[in-house]
C-alpha cells in the first residue's frame, strides 16, 4: 500500500496538459469557444415579442375601422397587414393573428354604439399567444378614446412597477450569465467524458496500472488541468459580458470565483465518471451529450424557470450542477448577493462535486479490482 | 438491392444495437427525455414568491393579496413583519413584493388613489414582464369591487386556433422531438468513420472494389433508418403521453424526417471525416448541435434576432425542422409552408451530402 | 519475364514534398512469398498500399495481376486481398458477422461466400461456432480469421502488412505455415516484417531503407552479397577489451563488426583480411565461423550505410 502522492497526481496531470497542448484544436475550443458562443448568443437571443403580424379583413372599409387599424400600428407591436384570406396565412405563418372587422363596424361605432371586432389568434405558440392576449386591453382603451372619444376612466386601483437590479429589463443582461454557465459546464463534461474511455481503450490504462499510481491520484491528475483550462475560457467569458454586453457585476469577484471552482469541479467530474463507467468513446460520448446539453439547457432554470416546474422536476432539477450555478452566477452579477443568500446553492455545488467524484472514484476502483 | 450496401446496413445496426447500453441510450433516453421534458416545462411563468406589505387591519389589501394568491400564479413568500422588502428580494426570498397604500387600501381605492407599488425582481427579465402583465390583470379584475368597471365600447371575441387551452405541451413537445431526433443522429455518426480509422477497420473497407458513394452511402444509409425508427418512437410517444395531434398526413411527416434525417447524418458524417480522433469528433458534434438547439426556435422566437446574426439561423436545419414538425402537427401541415422548408431541408441535405462525399474523398487520398 | 505476378517499374509516391517511396523496381513471380523488410518509415507500407490499389503512384508504372491503374486501382482491388497492419475485423462482431460483411464488401454470392468460408476454415484450421465474438478470440486466431476474411474473394495476391506484430511466438510459427500452404494453393503472398527469422522463411526478399530499394534477392543471395567473404563470431568470455576493439575496427578488409549480445560477429572482404586482423586476438577469446545472418545483413545494408 502507499499513500496518495502529490507527485504522482502531477506527473499524470503534466501528461494530460501535453495531450491538450499537442491537441491545438481542443486547445483552441477549451479557451475560445465559450466566449465566442456567449458572445453571439448573448447578442442573437430576444425573448420580446415585437411586431406581431396581424392580418386584416376590412369588410366594413368605413372610417372607424381605418382607425381601428391605426391604433393596432401605432401601438408598436403589431405589424397590419391587408388580407383577403387572414386564417390562410395563420396556416402558413405568414401572419401571427387575424383581425376581422364586419361591414357595420363603422355604423355602429359613428352611432356611438358597442361594436365588435373578431381577434384570431395562432395558438400554437402559446406564450407569444398569452402576450398577444395581454396587449388587447390596451386597444381597447385606446379605441374608446379615439374612435368613441371618452375621457379615459379613473382605475380605483393601480400599479406603479419597479423593476429592481434591471430596471431597463434588458435580456441580455440574465441571458449573459445563463449561457456563461450553460457553455462552461458542457465543455468540462466534454472535455473529461473521453479522457479514461481513451485510456481503456488504447491501452494506456493497462500502463497506468502497471505502476503504483492510485486512483485518486489519476482523478486529480486528470481533473485539474482541464479545470483550468475551463477557468480561463470563463475568464474570456467574464471579460466579454462586462466589456461586450455592459453586464453588471454586484457581487464579489472572490465569491464568484468559489462558485466557477465548485460548478468546474462537478461538471468535470461528471465527465470522469462518464468516462470511466462507459469506458467506451463512443458510448461517452452519446452518454455526455445525453445528460449534458438537453438537460442543462432545459431544466436548468436557463430559460424555461425552474420554480414554474411541477414539484416533483423541482427537485429532481436538484441533482443538476447548472441549475446550482445558475441561480449563483445571476445573483452574483446582478444582485450582488453574498454568502449568505447562496449558501444553499454553494452548498449543494460542493455536494453534488463530492458526490461525483466519490462516484467516478469509487467505479475507478472497482474496475481496477482484479 | 446492392450487396454491399445490405451488408453494410446489416454490420452498423449490428455494431449500434448489440450493447445493452446502446439500445437504451437510443431508444430508452429520447423517450424518457421527451417524457420529461414535456411534463417539466412550460412557458407558462408559475409560483412566483409575492410578499404583500400592508398595515395592520387593511381587510382590502388582505382580499386583494388573496386575489393573487388564488390565481395561481403566485405564492406566498415568508417573511417577518418590519423586513426591508430590497432585502426580501435581494437575498431571492421574493421575487415580488406588493407595497399597499400607507392609509389602507379601501380608503385609498374609494378615492380612486389606490397606487400600489411593485417591486419586481428583473434579474430574469422575461419573468418580470410576465410578473407585471399578472399584476395588472389581477388588479383591474379586483377593481371591479370599487365600482362597475367601465364599459369598454368596443370588445373582442377571441379566438384562438390550432392550441385552444394554449397548452404549453402542445408547443415545446414537438420542439423536443426535434432536438431528439438532430441529437441521436448527430451522436451515432459524429464517430462512425473517425472510430474505423482509429480502429484500422477502415483499410479494409477502402481496400475493397468499392466506388467513394457506396462507401459513404454504406456507412450513412444505416442511420439514416435509426434516425426515422427514433423520429417514429419519440412522435407516438408524443402522441400517446401528451396527446399531441397530427392533424397533417403522415407522409408530409415523414418525408421532412426523411430530409432533415439526411441532413443530420451527412452533417454528422462529414464531422466525423474531418475530426483526427474521437474527442474532436465529439467537440464537433457538440459545436454543431449546441448553437443548432439555440437557434431552432424551441427556446425564444427565432424572428426576432438581430438582422446581423438572423442569417445564422436561417443555417439552422433544425429551425426547418420544427417549423415543419409545428406546422404539419399542429396546423394541419399547409403545403406552402411544407414545401418551402422541406425545400430549404433539401438544398442543406445536398450541401451537407455533397461536403461529406468531398470530405470523404480527400480522406481517402 | 512472362511469370510476374506483379511488376514495378520507377515507382515513387511523393506526399507534398515527402517522398516516401523513391524509383522502385522489381517483380513478384507467381506463387512466391516475397517479403518486404525494412526500418518504420522505410516506405514498405506505402508500397502495398499502393500496389493494393489505395494509393496512385506519382511516377513510375506498376501492373498487379496484368492490371495497371488506369481505372484508379479498382480493377486491382478486385483481384488482390489486403490484409493491413492494424486490425482489420471488427471486435464488437461475431466471426460469422464479420465474414458476412467482407463478403458483402466484394459482392459475392452468397452461397459462394459459404462455399469460400468453408474452404478457408478448413485451410486455417478455425473452428469454432460462427456466432463467437471475434473480441474473445486469441491473437494468432484473430489474425488467421483476418486472413481468411482479405482471402474470401479468392484474390491471386494476397498483401499481409506486418500480420504477425503483437502476435505470441508459437502463433506466429503458426500463422507462417498457414501463408505457406496459401502459395501451395499457386497464390502470390506478400508480406511485410521486422522478423528476421520470418524473413528467412520468404522467397525473395526486398530490403527497402527511407524509400529505396537498396537489397533484393533471395535470404542466402543477400547474405553472399552483403558478406563475399568470411564472418566470425567472437566470444571474449566476459567484456571485450576496447583496445583490442578499436584496434579490429580499422582493420583493413573488415566489412561489419556489431554486438551479439555478449558476442561480436565481425565480417571481412576475403580470408587473408580475416587472418590479419584477427592475429592478435587476445587470450582466452575464443572465434568460429558462422553463417551470416539476415539480422546481419540488414545491419550491413540499412544501418551500415548510415556510417
Amino acid at each position: 500500500m502507499n499513500g496518495f502522492s502529490l507527485h504522482r497526481a502531477w506527473a499524470i496531470a503534466r501528461k494530460e496538459v501535453m495531450h491538450v497542448l499537442r491537441d491545438p484544436f481542443t486547445l483552441a475550443l477549451a479557451l475560445g469557444l465559450p466566449v465566442m458562443l456567449v458572445t453571439f448568443f448573448g447578442y442573437a437571443i430576444d425573448f420580446e415579442v415585437r411586431d406581431i403580424k396581424v392580418a386584416v379583413a376590412d369588410r366594413d372599409n368605413g372610417p372607424a375601422a381605418r382607425r381601428l387599424k391605426e391604433i393596432f400600428s401605432a401601438s408598436g407591436y403589431f405589424q397590419v397587414l391587408e388580407a383577403a384570406d387572414p386564417v390562410g396565412m395563420l396556416d402558413s405563418r405568414r401572419a401571427d393573428a387575424a383581425l376581422f372587422i364586419e361591414p357595420g363596424f363603422s355604423r355602429d361605432a359613428q352611432g356611438g354604439r358597442p361594436a365588435r371586432a373578431q381577434f384570431v389568434l395562432d395558438g400554437s405558440d402559446n406564450s407569444k399567444g398569452a402576450v398577444m392576449m395581454a396587449y388587447l386591453p390596451g386597444i381597447q382603451r385606446a379605441a374608446a378614446a379615439r374612435i368613441y372619444g371618452l375621457e379615459p376612466a379613473f382605475a380605483p386601483l393601480s400599479v406603479e412597477t419597479r423593476f429592481l437590479f434591471n430596471p431597463e429589463l434588458s435580456s441580455r443582461w440574465f441571458m449573459v450569465p445563463g449561457l456563461a454557465v450553460i457553455i462552461i459546464g458542457l465543455l468540462a463534461i466534454l472535455l473529461t467524458a473521453m479522457t479514461v474511455a481513451r485510456e481503456w481503450e488504447n491501452g494506456s490504462m493497462e500502463l497506468l496500472l502497471s505502476t503504483p499510481v492510485r486512483p485518486l491520484e489519476i482523478i486529480i491528475g486528470k481533473l485539474a488541468p482541464y479545470g483550468l483550462l475551463v477557468l480561463t475560457g470563463v475568464f474570456f467569458v467574464y471579460l466579454s459580458a462586462r466589456l461586450v454586453f455592459g453586464v453588471p457585476f454586484e457581487g464579489s469577484h472572490l465569491l464568484f470565483l468559489l462558485a466557477c471552482l465548485l460548478f468546474i469541479t462537478a461538471a468535470l467530474s461528471q465527465g470522469l465518471f462518464i468516462s470511466v463507467a462507459a469506458r467506451q468513446q463512443q458510448v461517452a460520448m452519446q452518454v455526455a451529450i445525453i445528460s449534458g446539453l438537453l438537460p442543462s439547457m432545459l431544466l436548468s432554470g436557463f430559460i424555461f424557470p425552474v420554480e414554474s416546474m411541477p414539484a416533483f422536476f423541482q427537485y429532481f432539477t436538484m441533482i443538476l450542477p447548472p441549475r446550482w450555478f445558475m441561480v449563483a452566477a445571476r445573483g452574483i452579477f446582478l444582485k450582488g448577493s453574498g454568502l449568505a443568500e447562496l449558501a444553499v446553492p454553494l452548498a449543494a455545488l460542493a455536494a453534488l462535486s463530492l458526490l461525483l467524484l466519490a462516484l467516478a472514484l469509487k467505479k475507478f476502483k472497482t474496475d481496477l479490482e482484479p | 438491392m446492392n450487396p454491399t450496401l445490405k451488408a453494410f446496413i446489416k454490420k452498423e445496426l449490428v455494431q449500434t444495437l448489440r450493447d445493452t447500453r446502446m439500445r437504451v441510450l437510443l431508444f430508452g433516453a429520447p423517450i424518457l427525455q421527451l417524457t420529461i421534458f414535456g411534463l417539466a416545462l412550460s412557458t407558462e411563468i408559475k409560483n412566483i414568491k409575492l410578499a404583500v406589505f400592508s398595515q395592520p387591519g387593511d381587510t382590502a389589501a388582505v382580499r386583494l393579496a388573496e386575489d393573487f394568491y388564488s390565481s395561481g400564479w403566485f405564492k406566498p413568500s415568508v417573511f417577518r413583519p418590519g423586513e426591508d422588502p430590497f432585502e426580501l428580494i435581494g437575498s431571492g426570498r421574493a421575487d415580488a413584493v406588493l407595497i399597499m397604500p400607507a392609509g389602507g387600501l379601501g380608503r385609498a381605492a374609494g378615492r380612486a388613489e389606490g397606487r400600489m407599488q411593485l417591486l419586481v425582481d428583473a434579474s430574469n427579465a422575461t419573468k418580470a414582464r410576465v410578473v407585471e402583465a399578472y399584476a395588472r390583470t389581477i388588479t383591474a379584475r379586483a377593481a371591479a369591487a370599487y365600482g362597475p368597471a367601465p364599459e369598454q365600447p368596443l370588445s373582442f371575441d377571441v379566438r384562438v386556433l390550432y392550441n385552444p387551452a394554449m397548452e404549453s405541451s402542445l408547443f415545446l413537445v414537438p420542439g423536443v422531438m426535434g432536438m431528439l431526433v438532430c441529437l441521436v443522429t448527430i451522436i451515432l455518426t459524429a464517430m462512425s468513420l473517425t472510430r474505423e480509422r482509429e480502429l484500422g477497420t477502415f483499410e479494409t473497407i477502402v481496400s475493397a472494389p468499392l466506388s467513394d458513394a457506396e462507401i459513404l452511402l454504406g456507412k450513412t444509409l444505416p442511420f439514416v433508418l435509426l434516425g426515422l425508427v427514433v423520429f417514429s418512437l419519440v412522435l407516438t410517444a408524443a402522441h400517446l403521453i401528451f396527446g399531441v395531434p397530427v392533424r397533417g398526413p403522415l407522409w408530409q411527416l415523414f418525408l421532412a424526417a426523411f430530409v432533415f434525417v439526411v441532413t443530420t447524418v451527412s452533417v454528422g458524417t462529414s464531422i466525423s471525416t474531418l475530426a483526427k480522433n474521437q474527442q474532436q469528433a465529439m467537440l464537433g458534434g457538440f459545436m454543431f448541435l449546441f448553437p443548432a438547439i439555440l437557434m431552432s426556435g424551441i427556446m425564444y422566437p427565432v424572428e426576432n434576432m438581430p438582422a446581423a446574426v438572423i442569417g445564422a439561423a436561417y443555417l439552422d436545419p433544425l429551425m426547418y425542422f420544427m417549423r415543419l414538425l409545428r406546422s404539419i402537427m399542429l396546423k394541419g401541415g399547409d403545403l406552402q409552408v411544407f414545401w418551402t422548408n422541406v425545400g430549404a431541408l433539401a438544398l442543406m441535405a445536398v450541401f451537407a451530402a455533397g461536403l461529406a462525399y468531398n470530405r470523404f474523398k480527400q480522406t481517402l487520398d | 519475364m512472362n511469370a510476374c505476378a506483379l511488376e514495378v517499374k520507377g515507382l515513387s509516391i511523393k506526399f507534398g514534398d515527402f517522398t516516401a517511396v523513391d524509383d522502385v523496381s522489381f517483380c513478384v513471380n507467381k506463387g512466391e512469398i516475397f517479403g518486404f523488410l525494412g526500418a518504420n518509415g522505410a516506405g514498405k507500407t506505402t508500397t502495398i498500399r499502393m500496389l493494393c490499389g489505395l494509393l496512385t503512384p506519382t511516377s513510375g508504372s506498376a501492373t498487379v495481376g496484368g492490371l495497371g491503374f488506369s481505372d484508379g486501382g479498382k480493377g486491382i482491388k478486385r483481384i488482390v486481398g489486403y490484409m493491413s497492419q492494424k486490425f482489420t475485423l471488427y471486435n464488437d462482431l461475431t466471426v460469422g458477422e464479420n465474414l458476412d460483411f467482407a463478403a458483402g464488401l466484394r459482392k459475392l454470392e452468397p452461397a459462394y461466400a459459404k462455399k469460400r468460408r468453408a474452404e478457408l476454415f478448413e485451410l486455417t484450421g478455425f473452428d469454432r461456432p460462427l456466432s463467437t465474438m471475434v473480441a474473445s478470440l486469441p491473437g494468432g486466431i484473430k489474425q488467421e480469421l483476418a486472413l481468411a476474411a482479405a482471402m474470401l474473394h479468392d484474390p491471386e495476391i494476397v498483401f499481409l502488412d506486418e500480420p504477425t506484430s503483437g502476435v505470441a511466438p508459437a502463433s506466429r510459427a503458426r500463422f507462417w505455415a498457414l501463408i505457406r500452404k496459401v502459395t501451395a494453393l499457386g497464390k502470390t503472398v506478400i508480406v511485410t516484417t521486422h522478423y528476421m527469422d520470418e524473413a528467412e522463411q520468404c522467397g525473395r526478399i526486398a530490403l527497402m531503407r527511407t524509400g529505396r530499394l537498396i537489397a533484393l534477392g533471395s535470404p542466402d543471395e543477400l547474405k553472399a552479397s552483403a558478406f563475399p567473404g568470411p564472418m566470425t563470431e567472437l566470444d571474449f568470455n566476459g567484456p571485450a577489451p576496447a583496445e583490442f576493439l578499436k584496434g579490429l575496427e580499422k582493420a583493413p578488409g573488415l566489412l561489419e563488426l556489431s554486438p551479439h549480445g555478449m558476442r561480436w560477429h565481425a565480417a571481412f572482404r576475403d580470408t587473408s583480411a580475416m587472418a590479419a586482423a584477427l592475429a592478435g586476438l587476445p587470450a582466452g577469446a575464443s572465434r568460429a565461423l558462422i553463417k551470416p545472418s539476415l539480422e546481419d545483413v540488414f545491419i550491413r545494408l540499412v544501418e551500415g550505410t548510415e556510417r
